[in-house]
């Protein structure tokens, strides 16, 4: 074993020489860390949704019985915005409805004959443009009404926006109470050290030698507490997520093995470097005292 | 490893306090063993802490090793200090470490593999009698133990200076022989050993050159000097160790 070796060693001896003090940090790490996995939760499946209702952007005309659709696709044939349309006949709009509404198939059943009309569905891919195009349609002969998303998707645009500035704001204040929580670990375990510390520098010891297990042992208990916040959060989310899918189908959350991937790296990354930052901070400036001379 | 004290003055404080030493010139040998007394305050802790650089003079300037001591920065400071072994009267071990870790500790810091440092350990753990001890921390052995643990980790990586301050201060008569044994060894293979001692029994029994001191200057400088000579009401006539004196 060398140097580098010895220094790995250290900082583990006083994660596990000090068995206690480290499960209390690593709970509160873990509260901390669950926080911020949190916020990073709502933050991705608000960004998920968005971008799913940017995906489904679209103008639905419902035209009246027995009315053509050419004079409605004609009306708009020039305008800016439109990526693509499609004739929706009645029984293309049940069929949908029933892939869409799955266990609920018989309500739809209950309602006996198709009671739903043929409609034409443009597809947009200029949200700006929608106002012009709804007025063409609307003044369209045999158009029975136009619905469209434009703004419910610019409300949910704005939602997500402040979600995203409160998310940050949120996880700003979480990763400053991460990095005070084991900031002040470290500090409390090298003040208790404070002789060791003196002897260790008395006998050959350079402050980096010193240091370096410390912020180990930093990096050690912030990284488990973050790793263990992400597992109890993957499984809450998974218990979470059948329910949500029950109650909000029209819905797409984000799903278990992406938020693994994306929520999982956050949290890592997120307790090492506050960890280490934390535990540098701690550790330097004492070691750095107690080495000068008088 | 030679020491060479050049007028140096040491005050804590600035203002009127008095200096913990004043003007001190002293020059010790290669090889040489010296008790350092005086009472409490004389200023011996700071004269060997300006050794150890936990101190910086005030005025004046002390080279050891024939390297003049400043303010050196934190690696130059590990280095010089692993030239050096200090043994406290309160042994200052790391309670977290064994004893065979305590003793290991030094070569680590130094960077040495641990299939260097295990057979040297073990070496030195079974000079002081300690083997049998190596597996337990220091708060399972002996007082006298403890202090020669502290005596294992300051020779172990093979020092040319030793400092002790009061090493058989909290030791029994018989403990403090067996100490003093083990660094009269130390010294007869060449090493330096600087101690400050309040003990006039141990001084009067292995006569060796005595400094003393008294509120920051040296009074006295004597080879094969005894304790009584400058504080003979203190020094307790009749308790004279049964030792032979052979250091």
């Amino acid at each position: 074993m060398g140097k580098s070796g010895y220094i790995f060693r250290d900082g583990w001896r006083l994660v596990s020489r000090n068995l206690w003090a480290s499960i209390l940090t690593i709970f509160t790490s873990v509260a901390v860390f669950f926080v911020i996995g949190a916020g990073l939760l709502l933050v991705l499946n608000m960004r998920h949704v968005v971008a799913t209702m940017d995906d489904q952007l679209t103008i639905q005309v419902y035209l009246q019985q027995g009315a053509d659709a050419q004079p409605v696709l004609k009306s708009v044939a020039k305008s800016r915005g439109i990526s693509g349309s499609k004739i929706v006949t009645k029984q293309m709009a049940l069929d949908r409805l029933r892939s869409r509404m799955g266990a609920q198939l018989d309500t739809v059943s209950l309602l006996g004959e198709n009671p739903l009309p043929d409609s034409v569905e443009f597809m947009i891919n200029e949200a700006s443009s929608v106002p012009a195009i709804v007025k063409k349609l609307e003044a369209a002969p045999g158009v029975e009404e136009v619905i469209y998303a434009g703004k419910v998707a610019e409300k949910l645009t704005r939602l997500s926006d402040f979600i995203s500035m409160l998310s940050i704001f949120l996880l700003a204040v979480a990763v400053c109470a991460s990095g005070i929580v084991l900031f002040n670990t470290v500090k409390l375990s090298v003040y208790a050290k404070e002789e060791e510390i003196k002897i260790m520098l008395l006998v050959g010891a350079t402050p980096t030698y010193i240091a370096l297990p410390y912020v180990i042992q930093g990096i050690i208990l912030g990284t488990l507490g973050s790793i263990t916040s992400f597992g109890l959060l993957a499984a809450a989310y998974a218990l979470a997520l059948e329910k949500l899918k029950e109650m909000l189908p029209f819905f797409q959350f984000v799903g278990l093995p992406v938020l693994a991937s994306r929520l999982g790296f956050l949290l890592f990354a997120c307790g090492m470097t506050v960890s280490l930052i934390a535990s540098f901070l701690a550790v330097n400036k004492f070691i750095r005292k107690a080495s000068k001379p008088l | 490893m030679d020491i060479q004290f050049n007028g140096v003055t040491k005050r804590y404080m600035s203002g009127s306090s008095a200096p913990a030493l004043e003007n001190v010139f002293l020059k010790i040998k290669k090889g040489e063993f010296v008790y350092l007394i005086g009472e409490t305050g004389s200023g011996k802790s700071t004269l060997l802490r300006c050794i150890t650089c936990e101190v910086i003079p005030t005025n004046g300037y002390l080279t050891v090793g024939g390297m003049q001591l400043r303010r050196m920065n934190s690696v130059a400071l590990a280095l010089y200090r692993r030239e050096i072994g200090v043994v406290f009267q309160d042994f200052q071990l790391l309670p977290k470490l064994t004893v065979f870790e305590n003793a290991a500790f030094v070569l680590e810091t130094m960077g040495y593999s641990s299939e260097h440092i295990k057979p040297r350990v073990a070496d030195v753990l079974k000079q002081v009698g300690l083997w049998t001890h190596r597996n337990m921390y220091p708060n399972q052995i002996s007082g006298g133990a403890q202090q020669r643990l502290a005596i294992a980790r300051a020779i172990v990586n093979e020092p040319s200076l030793i400092i002790a301050d009061e090493p058989t201060g909290n030791l029994d008569d018989h403990t403090a022989k067996q100490i003093m044994e083990l660094i009269f060894d130390i010294n007869s293979r060449g090493t330096t050993v600087l101690m400050a001692t309040h003990n006039a029994n141990l001084v009067n029994s292995y006569k060796h050159r005595v400094i003393e001191m008294q509120q920051g200057h040296v009074v006295r400088d004597e080879y094969n000097g005894c304790y009584e000579a400058a504080s003979s009401a203190s020094a307790s006539a009749g308790q004279k160790m049964e030792v032979s004196a052979n250091g």
